[in-house]
This record gives C-alpha cells, sequence and structure tokens, in this order.
C-alpha cells in the first residue's frame, strides 16, 4: 500500500527504534480504517441521550384542577429519550408572533417513553400558561430541549431517605420521583427507600393528583403524604398553614442526626422554596442535603442586593444587539424586565433552557454598558469581568450594547 | 476578496491560539464555535457553590516569573499573560498503590516539583537505586534538551553527521520503548511504578509510549513546574477569546461548520449549520481529521487523508467525577494536587481494564484547591476523580441502561479512591459525572477520545508529511500531535504561523503584481 507519510526525515534512520516504528505505521494501514464507516456515528449516539430538540404532538388534555392542566406530549419520532425523575424539558411556544419558551417538569415516569406529562398550572401575571391552558387542544405540534437538569435523585449521595417539600404545581416533579421509586429495579435500593411528600397548596381545590397520590399512599408504604392547605376554607379539617421549622420537626423529628441523613428535595415557587430553605437552615441541615429547583427570575430585582442605587423599576433603557449578520437591532426595555424576555418580545433570540439562571445556554455578552446578575445567575468566575451575563436572569441597568 | 483570510472551525485551545495569532497578525479571522462558550475542554461549570475545572489537571510549560518557559512567551504574543493569575503546584503528583489488606499502603510516594528535590525524594526512598535515579534523571534532562533545541535544527539540515553529533541520546533512546528504558535503568519494581506514573497523562501504557514522551514530560514539569490558573482554564480560553476580538475578530458561537466547500482542491468557503456561506482563503479546522475530512469536506476523502488515518488509532476517552466536598483538602488526607492511585505496578493491567467498564484499577484525583484556596468555597473541597477508559463499552448500553451504569460506575470510582481518602462520600456536596459519551457530547470527537489519537511512537508528527492534498485546509489539535493543553496551545500557534506567512506571501505577490500594473499604465 503506498503512503506518503513516510518518505520524511530520511536521516531519522539513524534513530534507534524508528525502523520499527515505520514497520509498526505499515503493519497499522493494513489493518486499518480510513473511519469512513463511522460517518454520523458520534451525532447519532448524542442525539439517542440529548437530542438538542424534540418534536412533540399533544395527545391527551387532563383537567387536573380549575388552575391546572396535565398536557401528555407524544414523540413524533419514535421513542423519547431517557431521563432522570425531576428533570424538565424548555417547551417553545410561539405566541401571537413572539418566540418564548419555558421549562417545564416532567411530572409522568422515566419508564414511561411514550409520553411526556407536563403539569401546568395558571401563572396570574404570567404569558405562556394561559396560552397552554386555554389555547392548546390535542395534536397541536411542539418543539422542546431534551430532558435537562440537575433536579434529581442522585444515588451517588442522595442516599434513600427522602424528604420532598412541594408547593402548588413543584407537585410535578415529585410525582415523577414517586413513580420511579415504584418502579426502582434496584433491590437492595428498594428496600431501604422512603420518602415524605409534604405538599402545600393554597387552597384545597388547588391540589393536584390528590387522588392518585392518596392511593399510592395506600399502595406503597416508602411513601408518606402530609397535605398543606395555607388557605383553607371554613370547616376544611386537615393541616393548614405553612412548612415551617415546628412542622418539620413534628413530623420529621428534631435529632440532627437523623434530619441530616435525609435529602430534602424543594421545589415549588422562589417565595416557598426560599422560605422552606430558611426553616430548614433553622434546624440545621447543612446546605448538602438540600436541592432546590430554580424557578424562574427573580420577580423584583430592584428588591435584592446590589440593584443600582436610584434605578427604579420603570425606568427604561436601549437595548442595541450586535446580530451575527453584522447588522444591528435596537429597542427600549425596562430595568427590571429579564434581558432573554424582552429580547424575545423583540423578536431576538437567545438558546435557553432553565429560564432560573442556571443552565447557561442563555449566554451573551455585554459590549457596551452594565447589567445587574441576580445571585440566581450561576456566573461562572471569570464571566463578569469579560461581560458574559446569563441572559434570562439579567437585567440592563444601563443602555446596552450585546452581542448574541 | 473573499469575507475572511482565514476560518478557523472551532474554539478549543488550538483554535483559539491559531484565530488569535491569525487575527493579531493582521489576517481578516473568523472564528466558528458551536457551543455558547470558547475553550472546548479548557472550560468549566457551576453546581452548587462549586465552579469545577473541567480537563486541566496540571499545566505544563509555564516555568515561573523568574525562569519563564515557551507557554509564558506564548501568552505575552497573544496579549493575555497580565490577565492570568498563575498558581505554581508544590509537588508533581502522589503515587499511592493501597494494600489489598488495608494495611499500610504498599507505595505511597509523593514527588516535588523541583528536579533536585525529585532527585533526593525518589533517592532517600530508594537508596539502593541511588546512582541509577540519578543517570536516569539526568538522561531525561539531557534527552529534554536534545528535543527541545538540538533535534530541530538536525531534522532542519536534514544532516545525519548533525543529528549524529548533536543528538547521541535521543538516537539511542528517543524512540526506545518507556518501558524498555525503564527496565534498563531500573530494577525496584515501586520505583518504575512511580517515576512512569504520567503515562496516563498520554493514554499509553510506558511499552507503547516513545522515551522522549515521557522523559520530556517528567523533567519538563519537574523543572517548569506545574502550574493551575485562578479561574480555571476558562480564564484562559476567555481571555485569548477577548484578545482575539480585541484584535477585530469575528466570532460565531452556536454556530457549528456544516461544511467546507472548495473549487478544484482548494478551499473556497465555509457554510455553518445555519446555511450561511463565509468565503476564506484558508480553514483552520480544530475539530477531528476525522470530522474535518469524512464530513465537514463536500469532496470524498483525499486518499491522502485517508491513508494516513488508516495508521491511526482512536486514543482514549474518560470517567470523570466532579465531586464538591462540604470539608477541607486538610480534613480528607490531602497533601498533593495530583494523585494515582494504582492497584498494580503494571500499567498493562489498566489499561487493559480501559477497554471496559469494570473495576478501575488506576485513578486520577485532583485536589484543585490544595494549592491554592480561591479554587473552593471556603471549608470545602473541589476535587476530580478521573480513570481514563475507552468509550465502546458505553457505546454498546441501551440508552435506557446509561443512567444506571455510569451511577454504578461512579460508585466503584469513589471506592477506589476512598482506599486512600475514606472520607469522600460522606462529604459530598455537589456531584457531577461524566462519562466517556459526555466527553463525546461535548467535544465532539468520535470514542469521546480526549487526547485524540494513540499517541504511540509512529503517531508522531515526524512520521507524518503535512496533509495538504486540500489546498488551504490546515489541522490544528489533538488529532495531529499530542494531546494535553500545552501541546494544543502550541500547534493551533505553529499553524496559524505558516498560514499567516502564506497570506502575507500572496498579499505581497498582488502588491508587486498591482505596483507592475500601475508602471505599465504609466
Amino acid at each position: 500500500m503506498s503512503n506518503s507519510t513516510i518518505n520524511k526525515s530520511n536521516i531519522l534512520h539513524a534513530v534507534n527504534g524508528y525502523q520499527q516504528a515505520l514497520d509498526h505505521q505499515r503493519e497499522l494501514i493494513t489493518t486499518g480504517t480510513d473511519f469512513n464507516e463511522q460517518k454520523g456515528q458520534v451525532a447519532n449516539t448524542i442525539a439517542s441521550l440529548h437530542p438538542k430538540r424534540l418534536q412533540l404532538i399533544v395527545s391527551e388534555v387532563v383537567e387536573d384542577t380549575a388552575s391546572t392542566k396535565t398536557l401528555r406530549f407524544k414523540a413524533e419520532g419514535l421513542v423519547l429519550p431517557p431521563f432522570q425523575a425531576g428533570q424538565y424539558i424548555n417547551l417553545f411556544v410561539n405566541i401571537d408572533g413572539t418566540e418564548t419558551a419555558r421549562p417545564y417538569a416532567i411530572s409522568s415516569a422515566p419508564q414511561q417513553r411514550d409520553y411526556y406529562d407536563l403539569t401546568i398550572k395558571r401563572v396570574a401575571d404570567g404569558f405562556v400558561s394561559h396560552y397552554l391552558l386555554d389555547d392548546v387542544k390535542v395534536g397541536d405540534r411542539f418543539q422542546s430541549t431534551g430532558p435537562m437538569g440537575t433536579f434529581y435523585h442522585n444515588p451517588l449521595f442522595h442516599g434513600d431517605d427522602l424528604v420532598f417539600l412541594a408547593g402548588g404545581s413543584g407537585i410535578a416533579p415529585a410525582r415523577s420521583m414517586i413513580l420511579n421509586m415504584i418502579e426502582n429495579t434496584h433491590v437492595k435500593r428498594k428496600a431501604a427507600q422512603k420518602i415524605h411528600l409534604i405538599y402545600a397548596s393554597s387552597y384545597e381545590a388547588d391540589v393536584i393528583y390528590a387522588d392518585e397520590l392518596k392511593r399510592l399512599e395506600l399502595e406503597h408504604d416508602f411513601l408518606t403524604i402530609t397535605w398543606l392547605i395555607s388557605r383553607p376554607t371554613k370547616g376544611y379539617s386537615g393541616r393548614t398553614g405553612h412548612v415551617s421549622a415546628a412542622l418539620l420537626s413534628e413530623l420529621l423529628g428534631d435529632d440532627l442526626e437523623v434530619l441530616q441523613e435525609k435529602m430534602f428535595y424543594l421545589c415549588g415557587p422562589t417565595s416557598f422554596h426560599d422560605f422552606c430553605a430558611e426553616q430548614l437552615e433553622q434546624l440545621n441541615v447543612k446546605a448538602r442535603r438540600v436541592r432546590i429547583e430554580c424557578n424562574g427570575p427573580p420577580k423584583h430585582p430592584e428588591n435584592l442586593d446590589g440593584w443600582p442605587q436610584g434605578l427604579i423599576a420603570t425606568d427604561k433603557v436601549t437595548v442595541t444587539i450586535n446580530k451575527a449578520d453584522g447588522t444591528q437591532g435596537q429597542f427600549e426595555a425596562r430595568v427590571d424586565e429579564p434581558l432573554l424576555n424582552s429580547m424575545e418580545r423583540n423578536g431576538y433570540s437567545a438558546e435557553n433552557a432553565c429560564r432560573s439562571g442556571e443552565c447557561s445556554l442563555c449566554r451573551v455578552k455585554v459590549l457596551k454598558g452594565s447589567v445587574f446578575n441576580p445571585a440566581e445567575a450561576r456566573l461562572r468566575s471569570t464571566d463578569e469581568a469579560y461581560g458574559w451575563c446569563h441572559s434570562c436572569v439579567a437585567f440592563p441597568t444601563s443602555d446596552i450594547e450585546l452581542f448574541v | 476578496m473573499t469575507d475572511f483570510d482565514a476560518i478557523v472551525i472551532g474554539a478549543g485551545n488550538a483554535g483559539l491560539t491559531a484565530a488569535t495569532t491569525l487575527q493579531r497578525g493582521g489576517a481578516r479571522t473568523l472564528l466558528l464555535e458551536r457551543h455558547n462558550i470558547p475553550g472546548g475542554c479548557a472550560t468549566s461549570f457551576i453546581r452548587g457553590e462549586f465552579e469545577f475545572e473541567v480537563a486541566l489537571h496540571q499545566l505544563s510549560g509555564m516555568g515561573t516569573e523568574k525562569n519563564p518557559f515557551i507557554m509564558r512567551k506564548i501568552f505575552t504574543d497573544l496579549g493575555i499573560m497580565d490577565q492570568l493569575n498563575i498558581v505554581e503546584e508544590r509537588e508533581l503528583y502522589r503515587v499511592v498503590m493501597p494494600s489489598l489488606e488495608n494495611k499500610e499502603h504498599e507505595i505511597d510516594v509523593t514527588l516535588p516539583a523541583n528536579l533536585k528535590a525529585l532527585k533526593k525524594t525518589l533517592i532517600a526512598q530508594y537508596p539502593e537505586e541511588s546512582d541509577n535515579i540519578e543517570a536516569y534523571l539526568t538522561l531525561c534532562e539531557k534527552l529534554s534538551l536534545e528535543c527541545f533545541m538540538m533535534l530541530p535544527r538536525a531534522q532542519k539540515m536534514a544532516d545525519e553527521a548533525v543529528l549524529k553529533s548533536s543528538c547521541p541520546l535521543y538516537i539511542k533512546y528517543g524512540l526506545t520503548s518507556s518501558k524498555d528504558v525503564l527496565n534498563e535503568f531500573f530494577s525496584n519494581k515501586d520505583l518504575k511504578a512511580v517515576i512512569a506514573a504520567y503515562w496516563c497523562y498520554i493514554g499509553l501504557p510506558p511499552k507503547d509510549i516513545p522515551f522522549c514522551d515521557l522523559a520530556v514530560m517528567i523533567y519538563a514539569y519537574a523543572a517548569f513546574k506545574p502550574c493551575h490558573v485562578q479561574g480555571g482554564s476558562q480564564a484562559i480560553s476567555s481571555a485569548l477569546l477577548e484578545s482575539f476580538l480585541a484584535a477585530g475578530g469575528k466570532v460565531l458561537f452556536n454556530t457549528g461548520a456544516e461544511k467546507i466547500l472548495t473549487e478544484g482542491d482548494k478551499v473556497k468557503a465555509v457554510q455553518t449549520e445555519h446555511g450561511d456561506i463565509f468565503s476564506c482563503e484558508h480553514v483552520i479546522s480544530n475539530t477531528s481529521p476525522l470530522h474535518t475530512f469524512n464530513e465537514l469536506l463536500d469532496i470524498p476523502t483525499p486518499k491522502q487523508a485517508a491513508d494516513d488515518m488508516k495508521s491511526r488509532r482512536l486514543g482514549t476517552s474518560a470517567f470523570v467525577l466532579y465531586l464538591g466536598l462540604d470539608c477541607t483538602p486538610e480534613e480528607l488526607g490531602v497533601t498533593a494536587a495530583s494523585n494515582f492511585i494504582i492497584d498494580d505496578r503494571d500499567e498493562e493491567v489498566a489499561f487493559e481494564t480501559m477497554q471496559g467498564i469494570i473495576n478501575p484499577t488506576h485513578t486520577m484525583m485532583t485536589c484543585y484547591n490544595h494549592d491554592d484556596p480561591t479554587f473552593a468555597p471556603e471549608g470545602k473541597s473541589s476535587l476530580s476523580l478521573l480513570c481514563l477508559q475507552y468509550s465502546q463499552a458505553w457505546e454498546d448500553l441501551p440508552v435506557e441502561e446509561y443512567a444506571q451504569a455510569k451511577y454504578a460506575f461512579a460508585e466503584k470510582l469513589i471506592d477506589h479512591a476512598e482506599r486512600v481518602f475514606p472520607n469522600i462520600r460522606k462529604n459530598i456536596e455537589e456531584v457531577e459525572v461524566a462519562t466517556p459519551l459526555t466527553m463525546m457530547r461535548y467535544l465532539n470527537t468520535p470514542g469521546g477520545a480526549i487526547y485524540g489519537f494513540q499517541q504511540n511512537a509512529q503517531d508522531a508528527s515526524m512520521f507524518r508529511d503535512r496533509i495538504n492534498a486540500v489546498s488551504g485546509l490546515h489541522m490544528a489539535g489533538s488529532w495531529n500531535g499530542m494531546g494535553g493543553f500545552q501541546p494544543t496551545y502550541m500547534i493551533g500557534e505553529s499553524t496559524a504561523r505558516a498560514v499567516l506567512k502564506k497570506i502575507t506571501k500572496k498579499q505581497n505577490e498582488k502588491e508587486t503584481e498591482m505596483k507592475e500594473q500601475e508602471l505599465t499604465n504609466v
């Protein structure tokens, strides 16, 4: 076989081992390949585990409560990719011409690969939830990201004694985790596993999956559920109030060592998980035993530490976008609106998934001007020095120029 | 005029140094990157309070401020040296071979990052081999100097007499199997295992590593010290990108290259995944030759490239656990940043286990905040546990079994490391698991390869002609040289310099032509 690679540097024949290496090369060539048979293999392998986009079709709409529906999404193609119970997909929508997206935890079991259930609760001042609850019907087509996120049971250190504090639609990942525990094939772990779900809702009528969860609690010893209503109707006989430190002590005991063995999952509105995290801190539960699912950008960034003095929430600034094709675009934005949202409303976009500062897909570079990065923005230590921010939780605090 | 003089595909280490060198050298350069961040594997990610370094274990080639080495010069030339806060490591590494019966470790040696201290430490540990140690380290030093200085000169002159007179050690040992050299110098098996521990930075057992590579590694690390950069390798990547942009370079993130378009065996343009086409004279590809020639190029793989690949074999990938621990390095018993935990003195045993998803026998534990506390939150530790592994067994798994297999193997890796650092598991605050398929996902490399092709003797560039079947297409990355940080930074820079020369030459020719034209017109 001819080979152009071996004519070089003939003086090197003087080096011990040079000839052996050449012989080795000749031998390798006879059994080797030009790798053309592997064409597409990397892309296919990755797509089977982590597809960038899923093509989905709504196959069922179930009204859970007056304010909540579960939409069932089937794959347009074959089966859906596997996920870990607790993970979310980011659902892309087009509402009256605005392209945006929202992340929703998958509420169905990971073993169910024919569909994902997304449980959507109406957000009073929301944008996307109204559309999904009011306008979407069976047969509608959507795109989403693949499953992602770090809020799931990690067997390496979470242990088998779990506590899930769910507020409102925060029940969605809890349902998936419970269904997953039912299917647990790890014999030892299945015998040891238990989960205490403390499920807080505002009103009795808001409770999602009530019947199913009650049935599962009866059927499975590993599951204990405490129901909590913060605004009960007259005559409600169940527990009322909030997930307080006192309640947690009453339900879980106050032996710190026992508490420290548990893993706490917090999912619900930001105010809910902030409150719960404070209660756990009061009980001296270490941060490493608490997992919090992030939930969108802060509603009132102007109230946070580090917000520029004198800047008022209703102030407006000019955002200039340097587009990839070399042209520029401009729009006005309020300083208290996350950049990604104002960009989308004005016809620009950045890849995104968690929309809570964590996944870093919506990273953009600020070329001029300044932005406010709240604690939600999980920036790398060198990002701010070079102007990088996560646009889903970044707020423009002056006229800015962006590179997207 | 073309849209750009040069287009660089991929903002990995070599892509970044290539793009920055080109743009600072006056070439109008476009950098394409399919992710939203520069660096390739030279990056970091956040979990909880931790920022995890993805790939950099020990940066080589920096030297100290007083005794600078080549990477300082390159980073200065690229305009980023003053942006970097360098942390020098105190130790090269600690090698531990734990006892199987829970007794005292069979081997437990820590090598300092200093030539003299290294020699003293080895002699104190293995006094019966003191002369051999002395001779071996002297050989490593002299051979390294031959490789750095005399060998390139002799090759340039193509004069065998010069080679023979100036590179006697290279002639005798340079391409010899490292295992043979170790056997020639030492009889103590522990000593051989200890001194060859850097083999896993290449990914082949010493039997298959040409001795010049192993010798240069131990000598250069000891003489010029292993380093870290505050902010991790992402700090280097971000600084390079900034320097590129400041020089007027154009970058497109979230934009993979889809096709390299040619005309008459000459590069004409690059088409992006979004369908945009940018014309150019030169393309520097920082992605693998498999992807470049077999998938990006718009013509069948040229025979020259296909033949070259036939003698190559895919190199190793790695399984990595990124661990944020709720305890200090001291509490964990860490005494060196880099640790090799081995089950067997014979590296070929470890190499065997790299082929499947079997109990790890060779684990690397890096503690990032051992030499500088800023690499982890106060009171905590940032670690990576790594074992080299090929991807095939992972590719063969059904997708629904992947997560479980990943955790099962991670448990084994923690078990293995806990034989030396017993309190890892109970202190975990954050953990992320990366398998060879994770490497494949983020690096886009066949087999999730982290160092490119297997770097045995015949893989080296001295056994290769530059692939020039497509005029204007250049390769730069771990696939056409050594893997690791220093080599990839360097190959990006040197490839770009060669391209710059061509661009300048062509511009000069054009100018002369135009002047002549003007003269004729007059």
